[in-house]
Formats: C-alpha cells, sequence, structure tokens
C-alpha cells in the first residue's frame, strides 16, 4: 500500500522547526506568483528553488521527489499536447499525419503548452515544498487561527487521524486476501476488493460509534483544544523569505513579454 | 493537477464552489446540534472516502485506476455533506499524495464533490421512485456521477483553453475524447465496485443501512430474501 505519505516526510524534516505562517506565507506568494506569471521563465525558476529547497535543506531523497514529480507530470504534458494542436493561432510549426487526418501546432499553441506545463511544474513544486516540511497536525492550529469553522476544523483532525487507522486495516485484509489467492485474476480482484472496502465500511461505522462513546465519556461538547507551539521568525529567515518573493516577482514582471517561439 | 489552470479560471472556480461548501457546513453543523454523534461517523465517512479513493481498482488494460468515492458519499450523506467530505480529502490528497494541487482545488471541488454526487444522488433517487432494482440504482448512480466529473473537468479544461478553430466547443470535443479512454471504463468498474461493496454490507450488517436511513426496514428485509434465495 501507500507508505509513501509525504507527512512521514515532514515529520522527519529538519525544515520542520520553522515557523509555519513563514512557510506557508512563502509558499502561498511563489504559488501565486507561478499561477499568474504570463511567461514560464519565472515559473521555471521556482519549480527549480522549491525543488532544490525540498531536496537540500528539507533532506529529501532526490529519487523519491522525482518519483513524485513525475505522475501528475505525464497528466500535465498530456493536457499540453491538446493544446499544442488546439488552442490559438499564428505561423505554424509543425505538423504530422494522424490516422489520414493533418493536424498543426501553431507557434500560440506550443507558447502556451510551455506555459501550462512550466506553471504545473512550479505549483506541484511549492506544494510539495509545503508538504514535505509542514506536518498535519501543525497546521490544524493554523486554521483554527485563519477563523475556519470549529467544526470544519474538528472534522479535518478526525479525518486525518482516521485515515491511518483505516490504511492499516486496508493493508492488514489485503495481505490475509492476497495469501488465499484472492486477487487471482480479473473477477477475483473485484470480488476481493469490493468485500475488503464493505468490511472496511462496516468496520468504519462500528469504529465512529466507539470514538462517539469514548468522547462523550470525556465530556466532548464540539471543541477540541490545541497547542501550537511558539517558533519566533528569525530576522534573517524573514529577509530570505521577502527576498524571495520580491525576486520573483520582478522575474514574472520584466519576463512577461519573452518568447520562446 | 496544481498551477494548470490559468489565471481568471482558478479563481471563477473556487467563487463558484465556495457557497455550495458554506451551505455544506451550515447542514452539517445543523445536523451536529441536532445528533451529536453524527460528527464522528462524519469524520470516519470521510476518512473512508480517502482510502477508497487511494486504493488501486484491478483494469482491464493492466494500469490501476482511482475510484473517487463521492458517489457512494452522495447515496449515504446527501450531497451537500459531501462536498464537504469531498474538499477535507482532495485537501489531504493534495498534501498527502500530491494529487491535484491548491490552486485548482476550487475547480476539483466543483466536479469531483459538487456535480459528481449531485448526479449521484438524483439518479438514485430517481430510480428508488421508479423500483428499479436497488443495486441497478446504484451501479447507475455511480458510473453517472464519475461520467459527470469527467464531463465538468473536460468543460473546465475547454472553458480555459478554447480551440482556435473550434471555440470552447472544439476544444471540450477535443479533451473529452482523450479522457474518455481511461474515464468511461473507470466510471464503469466503480459503478461495479461501490454495487458490490452495498451488496456485502447489506448482507453482513444491513442495520448500518437503516440506520443512515439509506433504506428502510421493509426494503432491507427484501433485499435480504432476494440475496439468500
Amino acid at each position: 500500500m501507500n507508505h509513501s505519505l509525504l507527512d512521514e516526510h515532514a515529520l522527519a524534516s529538519p525544515l520542520r522547526h520553522k515557523n509555519n505562517r513563514l512557510k506557508l506565507g512563502l509558499v502561498g506568494a511563489a504559488l501565486l506568483v507561478g499561477v499568474s506569471s504570463p511567461s514560464p521563465v519565472a515559473p521555471l525558476f521556482i519549480a527549480l528553488s522549491m525543488s532544490f529547497a525540498a531536496i537540500r535543506l528539507g533532506k529529501v531523497p532526490a529519487r523519491f521527489y522525482a518519483g513524485l514529480v513525475a505522475a501528475p507530470l505525464g497528466f500535465a504534458v498530456l493536457g499540453a499536447a491538446i493544446i499544442l494542436f488546439f488552442f490559438g493561432s499564428g505561423p505554424e510549426i509543425f505538423s504530422l499525419e494522424l490516422f489520414g487526418l493533418r493536424i498543426g501546432a501553431s507557434a500560440d499553441g506550443a507558447e502556451m503548452a510551455v506555459l501550462v506545463v512550466s506553471r504545473t511544474l512550479s505549483g506541484m513544486s511549492c506544494l510539495l515544498f509545503l508538504a514535505l516540511s509542514t506536518p498535519m497536525v501543525e497546521l490544524f492550529a493554523l486554521l483554527k487561527a485563519l477563523r475556519l469553522p470549529d467544526s470544519f476544523v474538528e472534522l479535518s483532525m478526525m479525518i486525518y487521524r482516521y485515515i491511518f487507522v483505516l490504511l492499516e486495516v486496508v493493508v492488514r485484509m489485503r495481505e490475509a486476501q492476497a495469501m488465499r489467492l484472492g486477487y487471482d485474476g480479473f473477477k477475483n480482484s473485484i470480488q476481493s476488493i469490493s468485500m475488503m472496502a464493505g468490511t472496511l465500511f462496516i468496520r468504519t461505522m462500528e469504529q465512529g460509534e466507539r470514538l462517539f462513546t469514548a468522547m462523550d465519556a470525556r465530556c466532548y461538547d464540539g471543541k477540541l483544544f490545541l497547542f501550537e507551539e511558539r517558533r519566533p521568525v528569525k530576522i534573517q529567515e524573514l529577509l530570505v523569505a521577502s527576498g524571495y518573493v520580491a525576486f520573483i516577482s520582478a522575474l514574472a514582471y520584466f519576463s512577461r513579454g519573452s518568447a520562446i517561439f | 493537477m496544481e498551477g494548470f489552470l490559468p489565471h481568471p479560471w482558478w479563481e471563477i472556480w473556487y467563487a463558484l464552489s465556495l457557497p455550495v461548501v458554506v451551505y455544506g457546513i451550515y447542514t452539517m453543523n445543523r445536523l451536529v446540534k441536532e445528533r451529536r454523534e453524527t460528527l464522528p461517523l462524519l469524520a470516519l465517512a470521510g476518512a473512508f472516502i480517502f482510502v477508497l479513493s487511494s486504493l488501486k481498482l484491478p483494469s482491464v488494460t493492466g494500469s490501476c485506476s482511482h475510484p473517487t468515492g463521492a458517489g457512494m458519499g452522495a447515496i449515504l450523506f446527501g450531497p451537500a455533506i459531501t462536498a464537504v467530505l469531498c474538499l477535507i480529502v482532495l485537501v489531504y490528497q493534495a498534501l498527502f499524495l500530491a494529487h491535484g494541487g491548491i490552486t485548482t482545488l476550487g475547480a476539483n471541488v466543483f466536479s469531483m464533490g459538487i456535480a459528481g454526487p449531485a448526479v449521484a444522488y438524483i439518479v438514485y433517487k430517481g430510480c428508488a421512485k421508479s423500483n428499479l432494482n436497488f443495486y441497478v440504482s446504484i451501479f447507475l448512480a455511480v458510473s453517472l456521477a464519475d461520467i459527470a466529473t469527467y464531463l465538468v473537468t473536460s468543460l473546465q479544461l475547454a472553458l480555459a483553453f478554447p480551440s482556435a478553430t473550434g471555440g470552447v466547443l472544439g476544444s471540450l470535443y477535443a479533451f473529452g475524447t482523450v479522457f474518455a479512454f481511461t474515464q468511461v471504463p473507470l466510471a464503469v468498474l466503480e459503478g461495479v465496485f461501490i454495487a458490490l461493496i452495498f451488496k456485502y454490507v447489506i448482507q453482513v450488517k444491513g442495520e448500518v443501512m437503516v440506520k443512515l436511513k439509506v433504506i428502510d426496514e421493509k426494503k432491507l428485509r427484501r433485499l435480504k430474501g432476494v440475496v439468500q434465495a
């Protein structure tokens, strides 16, 4: 199963002990700059710098990181290919025959396709930087500070907790089924996986009742209190972060007219 | 996909999803005040949707695919609450598995958490009225919800990247055909998968479904009778 949950890496990351608001602000700003930049220069720079930060400062294994980027990138490239052939006008740069149909790519289309892939790369690297440096537990206090409704935050916290409990149950059931040749052939696989999910659902409901009893016994009234560790921001960190944001904004602004094709 | 949707569009989808999510939270708050035991139950349901969507379904072509689980949520809890659950699940998918993203969250919530569950709910209620077989109606609701999700996603992409010659419709057609190869078989597969889950749960512990008001006592007895015969 999925033991490569990013949260485990976040818990081990040296960047975990930096101020959460600073990290969130930095990632938010970089995300916005990346998605609104009109040329691929700034997004590509953000992608490179964020990946570098995650691998070097965050001590994430490079191979693991590459695997994380590769999977969603496949989808992005597929989408970009469609944009390449259908979007925009302008001089045709190349064309090819496909099943007797001639399809051509215009300069505009190519420009747009490159831009979309670069934006996706930049957004993904920002997200990965946050996910690999900030454990979810620490974000809950932040969510409360942002004045999101209590019930919403509580629900998120409980879901978070039970994802791990249920995943463990799934792994155990799956292994038990696989040992009894439950995943031999397509029909058996569908039978087994449905049976497993059905059992999981029943377990889930029973667990939900037990959780309510346990919480009720401890006088739960719809509010859990959270502890947020104080981690003052060092002035150098603040300077580096704001310098970085200023730099990528300037980069996006000054490279706005550049074109490759 | 993070960063895939350009400037005006990702904000627009956020704006469209927000009122539904707010309404969902409002409904949820009311339900929780009425019956306090629902919050833990909803939490478990959310975790269940996450785990379900991280399962790999066996696929004929050899590749694997992930079910969305949102259709099941809509049948069990109604579409408004499912939207809230989907929002949380999508954020976790972004942060744990690097699926989806933050700027595209609005669009994803709209296609997977709102459009899909709404279709599932309408189809399921419609089938229940017309007295169709229970499992067939679940299959239809879940499959059509998946197809609705995939069509809305194609529409979102087409609106953001209209084609030069055919406009929005032209690129809707292009995105639609490319995704159809994987999404239509997946929709059928998920329909079978969820229908089998319901069958199994009703056989083993049908009371749960009665408690969630998915079916009533009479229907449960009938379904069990059909299964055992």
